[in-house]
């Protein structure tokens, strides 16, 4: 079979494959022995062949398959098990996570004050359910009944204070006669309040006692 | 191991630990594929992730009967490659042989000695430099062929093209790496 450098060239890939025909592998070889410059081709292009794939593939960065998978699939896919129960963990120093924490424990407390057990004193009737929603009802009426008398004292408290505020300021030191109101240049709505200044402080003691009385 | 046709099917069904394992099965041979053709490992990152967001959304098309996984993964990439090389292209970072050489990183690759461990990262990266001043349509025919280990038939589905011009190109794609190589002064062993 003739044979000749143009065809080395295009055969080269199937001849390193091994798939080139019996005849033509035996042309191709023995035109390379007399041919340097194919046989030049032949070993050089094999060599790199041989070497390509014997390179082993290059590791990919560490973070790529988290960073995909968190793409596709959310945060806490990517991760191993230890890092989501340290995920899980760092959820703790959230500010949060201490909020939440803080209400149910204040929940928890407000609860147990009013229907709770005397932690100090516990029965086995204690745990009894009748007994424990009879005290949680007792609780509820006299936690009710101290709101409501804390308002009422409130209101009665304010309401000396309005009356208080309402009446004209006493005079600390005695002022001088001035038989003209005019020339101290007050205002004459003040003025005309002027007769009861003196006993200001009487009446605030019968305001007194009359709120304390009722 | 789980077929990965059986994996695909997991995913399609919203199983969230067979997508993860399809990711963990298939990263290493992605972003090879793209750090071999772009030569460089922060494209080939973005590249890979590009990739699998793309297979994610996409993978209710796989027809298992059309070719195995790995084809139509590396088909995907390769389309994904090409539109990379474009746009640089246009912006005139890779297509001129006048080009400065591209940086080549040396990568680490698992190896038993450190001497051969050397040898290879530094036949790795001749390769590498060699790879980058191929025409983009021989450089992936070589990697396809010789760096992913695909046969023809699984190439000519990858590229959409006829067998014989896969053969072609890679036959092409051999001796001018040979030559670039040889100018370089590189002699694989």
């Amino acid at each position: 079979m003739d044979w000749n450098c143009t065809l080395t060239e295009e055969a080269l890939s199937d001849f390193l494959d091994g798939a080139l025909a019996a005849e033509e592998r035996a042309a191709l070889a023995s035109h390379a022995a007399q041919c340097e410059k194919c046989a030049q081709m032949v070993e050089q292009v094999g060599a790199m062949v041989r070497g390509l794939q014997s390179l082993a593939p290059v590791e990919e960065p560490p973070h790529l398959t988290a960073n995909i998978l968190r793409a596709t699939l959310g945060a806490p896919y990517g991760q191993s098990v230890f890092q989501r129960w340290l995920g899980w963990l760092g959820e703790i120093g959230q500010t949060r996570f201490a909020m939440g924490v803080a209400t149910v424990a204040a929940s928890l407390a407000i609860v147990l004050h009013v229907a709770g057990p005397n932690l100090r004193h516990v029965k086995a009737a204690d745990l009894a359910p009748a007994n424990v929603v009879r005290r949680a009802d007792r609780g509820v009426h006299l936690s009710y009944a101290r709101a409501a008398r804390f308002v009422s004292d409130l209101r009665v408290v304010y309401e000396i204070q309005s009356r208080f505020a309402s009446q004209p300021q006493p005079q600390r030191s005695p002022a001088p006669q001035q038989p003209s109101t005019p020339a101290t240049g007050e205002p004459p709505g003040k003025s005309s309040t002027e007769p009861d200044s003196g006993g200001g402080g009487t009446r605030g003691g019968e305001l007194a006692a009359q709120f304390i009385g009722w | 191991m789980e077929p990965d046709a059986q994996l695909v099917e997991r995913c399609l069904r919203g199983d969230g630990p067979a997508w993860e394992e399809l990711v963990r099965r298939h990263a290493r041979r992605v972003y090879n594929l793209c750090y071999r053709f772009t030569g460089n490992s922060a494209a080939a990152e973005d590249l890979s992730q590009e990739v699998f967001l793309r297979v994610y959304r996409t993978l209710g098309s796989y027809q298992p009967a059309q070719g195995a996984f790995p084809t139509w993964l590396a088909r995907l990439s390769r389309n994904l490659l090409i539109d990379h090389y474009r746009r640089m292209r246009r912006d005139r970072l890779t297509d001129s042989l006048d080009d400065a050489m591209p940086h080549v990183e040396a990568r680490h690759s698992p190896t038993p000695s450190p001497e051969a461990h050397t040898q290879a990262v530094e036949l790795s990266e001749q390769l590498q430099q060699g790879l980058a001043r191929l025409s983009p349509e021989l450089r992936e025919a070589v990697i396809l062929r010789d760096l992913q280990g695909l046969e023809y038939n699984e190439i000519q589905l990858v590229l959409q093209i006829p067998e014989g011009t896969v053969k072609s190109r890679i036959n092409r794609g051999r001796i001018e790496l040979a030559r670039v190589l040889g100018e370089m002064g590189v002699r694989p062993a």
